[in-house]
């Protein structure tokens, strides 16, 4: 087993023992999946750079040299072939992508391996053990050594060949095997994974090699954020073919997110019919029905026969996103019915399609929230849904794989309003053990500030108020699932019901915490006989009712605040769970301490405080 | 292919002259960090006006070391540390990325310093405020929310142009400024030696290059824009300098005739008083608090992208724990390191924010020759090497730093000054 990092710098020596130079790359054919050494660089005297056939003049291969066949004068130098590529030069160091895992990694190594006289690459090294043995080999002797005293070892991490594809040298006019793959021999989806971990100059290069209908594919597949960067940076003439080919959804859903003289710009460039669907879909609203349908819909009307309904398909409506299911509209474009692919296949050719339709068509209205389009899909297991307008007038359909996306998105807003958690952002112990116990962090923090501050009572009020910032944390958890809940419903209950069974639960908490409360202050109390029992009463009953209100205001403050939050969230704008829980706390917190101020006042006034 | 015809039609006149000028002003206000202002402070309070030459002198090789940073990006389209390991391999790479890692821990413990040091002027006890920063910064990061924050405390920490008004408010003697910018004075001590170590440092700071040049691979920009696009580097590494003048001038003007040398904030405060009376000290707290606490997020974020690009482990804000472990575990590393070390009881914190600052300063020498070869290497650049002046005032700045390294060093050993 050769490295080349260990092999970079070793002397090569002639048949006469004679050392002529360093090597410095070697180089291999491309074309098989364990490509052959075909030439070696060295460095001679004053760092010239030599370069010879391996096959002609290689005897041998050492841990310390490389002896060549002949004396030094005998050599025949040749140059390096447009095919080759060279180790050291194009892989050692540079990134690549690994077509196999779909990542972009970096060659730390690359191991070679020797049969019959013939110098193989094996793979290019690309882990944690191929960095230690470029800083110095004992390094990874070690790391190996400590891993199996904990019983583990110190895997490689190899690429093969045939999984590379090269960043920054093009593959393109190199043979190589049929069963290389290259980045953009990969399903649109993978690339679009590897796409994301590149840089936009990197993203560009890989743009070039893939024709429109890939890059089509491709862009639909990146996540949202990187579609218009990819977009704006390709040239217009090209974002603009590639939009062409896109779905209409799809384009629409890109062209709104770049900026206006971009968008318009493109827009004018494309076909007059692509665009033209374009700009009538950026007219809907984003989060609805008309936000995430195309109006790609093959339609027929009654009169048609089975046999003309499938020559339609092959011919006109063959290029349109979704064909099984087929809407039967009249002259002016009203719904009437629907048949599905299976309808027409299994019918007499001559069946007139008013015999075969389906009058009852489960419909969208335009302005429907998307999220209730694609439960709607998933009850009814629809391929489509068609999306019409107040008079019934079809106007595109909404296709299975955009009403899954909904649902991905939906559940991972639903996850993150509940959790506080961004969904894609890792989800930590510490984060989510500081989420979840947010009263204690924010008790925590009141507590120190108040620890600093000059009045002495403070620190003891936030200690006090311990419990009303434990309510108002389920108080807010309350409104969250209430603000999640009717986000699915879309049907409100009247505020004044509910604040009105608010109020009594939150009276009839307030009343608990209060007498639990008072109870303690009273048995607190009684040791000291400093109060005689009318004021101890008094301080008790005051006690329980500053808890017992404060408990009551952030109840009903939580009714509140989840109707804002409703509001906010039916405007498809994002809820901050851990926001909700933090302005509760607060609200508890000023109520609790306002209270006790008032009753501090009061039992102040009778000269009680002195104490 | 045609060009998108929406980019020909540039902005003109001073539309366009304040689009490029604002952001970088900006920008390098907030370059002004917790180790700038301090070191700024100290070397205007303890030597007066002396100085400023050398702000004089370090203005053009600040501007053109950020023009080559961002050159390296527009050019290859990857960031300064890839291009390090793949022009020079693993060792030398593992060295670069150790002193990367070096000066931005050292400025991170600098920023903590700043925001303890901020807080305190609030009368706020380090041993609170710095916890809480700690957990603050690092959710700004995690979530990666700081991208919402970042305008708001770029704004807060362009306080800092206050000291331009306050300059001229404490009247100083323009001639004798003047007279400072041109004639190059040294005292020759320990201390001087060091101070200018490390306001070299703070001015030409390392992971401000890298941070410049992954601005300009992240945002895109190619050959064609730079163009434009250099100036706004430029024009904000001027900028930053020039504030920095200020900021020397005014506490030379105010500090340094009354004998007062900065030993803490309050005293650094002090020199806006002319401006601000009474809320000097809530003024120049907020400003450094806000610059703190964003730089105090940006630099653990920079170390953690260069050094996962440099040995291709996955790295990004979207990745979890399991995924991207080195990248999630640096940035983690180098904010609890910059707040634990805060924590030690006794320690001087604008000490701190000096020393890092001459930390940054040692370092920056060996990371600019990485730099100077790979910008000189036609297989790289192309046509785009350095031309002959570059050369000069970057390799100039190289010899100097590292004589001045030197000269401390055999100052320190043989007991001089």
């Amino acid at each position: 087993m050769f490295y080349l990092t260990r092999m970079l710098g070793r002397p090569v020596v002639d048949a006469a023992g004679e050392t002529i130079g360093a090597i410095s790359d070697v180089a291999i054919a491309t074309r098989e999946v364990f490509p052959r050494v075909t030439s070696l660089a060295f460095l001679g005297p004053e760092k010239t750079p030599f370069m010879l056939s391996w096959r002609k003049f290689v005897e041998a291969i050492d841990d310390d040299q490389i002896i060549l066949n002949v004396t030094r004068d005998a050599l025949r130098f040749s140059y390096l072939q447009p095919d080759e590529i060279l180790l050291a030069r194009d892989l050692l160091n540079q990134q690549i992508v690994d077509t196999q895992g779909m990542k972009v990694v970096r060659v730390n190594d690359l191991k070679l391996s020797e049969s019959r006289h013939q110098l193989r690459l094996l793979g290019a090294e690309v882990g944690i053990r191929g960095i230690l043995r470029g800083l110095h080999p004992a390094l990874e002797r070690t790391a190996e050594r400590i891993m199996k005293l904990f019983g583990g070892t110190l895997a490689e991490d190899i690429i093969a060949w045939n999984y590379m594809d090269l960043l920054d040298r093009d593959l393109s006019h190199v043979q190589l095997s049929v069963t290389h793959k290259r980045l953009h021999e990969l399903h649109p989806a993978d690339i679009a994974d590897v796409l994301e971990q590149l840089s936009p100059a990197q993203r560009a290069k890989v743009f070039e090699h893939l024709d429109n209908s890939q890059a089509a594919d491709t862009i639909s597949e990146l996540e949202d954020a990187f579609q218009a960067d990819v977009i704006d940076d390709l040239g217009s003439q090209r974002a603009s073919d590639i939009l062409e080919i896109m779905d209409p959804d799809d384009a629409a859903d890109i062209i709104g997110d770049l900026p206006y003289d971009k968008a318009e710009a493109l827009l004018r460039l494309m076909g007059v019919e692509e665009s033209s669907a374009v700009r009538g879909l950026l007219g809907y609203r984003e989060k609805t029905a008309g936000g995430i349908m195309t109006p790609e819909v093959t339609t027929v009307t009654e009169e048609m026969t089975v046999q003309q309904v499938i020559d339609h398909l092959r011919g006109e409506a063959a290029e349109n996103e979704s064909i099984y299911y087929i809407y039967v509209t009249d002259e002016t474009d009203h719904l009437e019915g629907v048949i599905s692919l299976r309808d027409l296949v299994v019918s007499d050719p001559e069946t007139l399609i008013a015999d075969i339709v389906t009058k009852e068509v489960i419909t969208a209205y335009v302005e429907d929230d998307q999220e209730d389009v694609a439960e709607t899909m998933s009850k009814y297991d629809l391929l489509a849904m068609p999306v019409v307008d107040e008079t019934n007038k079809l106007l595109g359909i909404v296709t299975v794989d955009d009403a899954l996306d909904v649902l991905e998105e939906e559940s991972a807003e639903d996850l993150e309003l509940a959790t506080g958690q961004r969904a894609r952002t890792g989800i930590t112990g510490i984060w989510r053990w500081v989420s979840r116990n947010g009263w204690l962090v924010v008790w925590g923090a009141l507590f120190l500030l108040a620890a600093m501050l000059p009045v002495p009572g403070v620190a003891l009020l936030v200690l006090f108020a311990t419990i009303i910032l434990r309510i108002a944390e389920d108080v807010a958890s309350h409104a969250l699932s209430r603000v999640i809940e009717t986000e699915d419903e879309d049907e409100r209950t009247p505020l004044w019901r509910r604040f009105a069974s608010d109020a009594v639960s939150g009276t009839a908490l307030g009343v608990l915490v209060g007498l639990v409360a008072g109870a303690v202050t009273w048995l607190v109390q009684e040791p000291s006989g400093v109060l005689d029992e009318a004021l101890r009463i008094e301080l008790a009953i005051l006690v329980g009712l500053v808890y017992a209100l404060a408990v009551l205001a952030v109840s009903l403050a939580g009714t509140l605040i989840a109707r804002v939050a409703e509001g906010v969230a039916s405007r498809g704008r994002r809820v901050s769970g851990t926001a909700i829980t933090v302005v509760l706390m607060l609200i508890g917190m000023l109520v609790f301490g306002g209270l006790a101020l008032g009753a501090w006042r009061l039992l102040a006034a009778q000269g009680l405080t002195g104490m | 292919m045609t060009e998108p015809k929406t980019r020909t039609r540039k902005r003109t006149g001073l539309l366009a002259l304040l689009a490029v000028i604002g952001p970088g002003i900006i920008a390098a206000s907030a370059g002004n960090d917790s180790g700038g202002i301090s070191t700024y402070s100290v070397a205007g309070a303890k030597y007066g006006y002396t100085m400023l030459w050398m702000m004089l002198a370090m203005t053009p090789s600040f501007a053109i070391v950020q023009e080559m940073a961002g050159r390296m990006g527009a050019v290859t389209g990857k960031g300064f540390s890839a291009l390090i390991r793949e022009r020079f391999g693993v060792r030398p790479t593992f060295f670069a990325m150790l002193m990367l890692l070096a000066s931005n821990a050292a400025t991170t413990i600098a920023e903590f310093a700043g925001i303890a040091a901020a807080m305190q002027l609030f009368g706020v006890s380090k041993y609170i405020s710095v916890p809480i920063a700690a957990v603050v910064v690092w959710l700004l990061v995690v979530r990666g929310s700081y991208r919402n924050v970042e305008k708001v405390l770029l704004a807060l920490s362009s306080v800092f142009i206050a000291y331009v008004i306050a300059a001229f408010l404490a009247k100083p003697d323009l001639g004798t400024v003047a007279t400072a910018f041109v004639v190059p004075r040294i005292v020759p001590t320990q201390a001087f030696i060091a101070l200018a170590i490390g306001l070299t440092g703070t001015t030409i700071a390392p992971w401000m290059q890298f941070l410049v040049q992954s601005n300009i691979v992240d945002k895109g920009t190619t050959v064609k824009e730079w163009a434009l696009a250099r100036w706004d580097v430029i024009v904000g590494a001027i900028a930053a300098n020039v504030i920095a003048c200020f900021i020397i001038i005014t506490t030379a003007t105010v500090l340094h005739p009354a004998g007062i040398e900065v030993t803490g904030a309050g005293e650094a405060a002090r020199a806006l008083a002319p401006l601000a009376g009474h809320y000097a000290e809530a003024l120049f707290a907020i400003g450094l608090l806000s610059a703190s606490v964003l730089a105090a997020a940006v630099l653990p974020l920079t170390a953690s992208y260069a050094i996962c690009e440099a040995f291709g482990w996955e790295s990004g804000l979207d990745r979890s724990w399991s995924e991207a472990p080195l990248f999630n575990g640096l940035y983690t590393f180098v904010i609890l390191t910059g707040a634990a070390v805060i924590l030690l009881p006794g320690l001087s914190l604008i000490g701190i924010m000096l020393v890092s600052q001459v930390v940054n300063g040692m370092l920056l020498p060996f990371l600019l020759i990485f730099m100077m070869i790979i910008i000189n290497d036609r297989k790289i650049m192309g046509r785009h090497v350095n031309g002959r002046v570059n050369n000069l005032f970057a390799w100039t700045t190289i010899v100097v730093v590292i004589t001045l390294t030197v000269l401390l060093l055999g100052m320190t050993l043989f007991g001089i000054g």
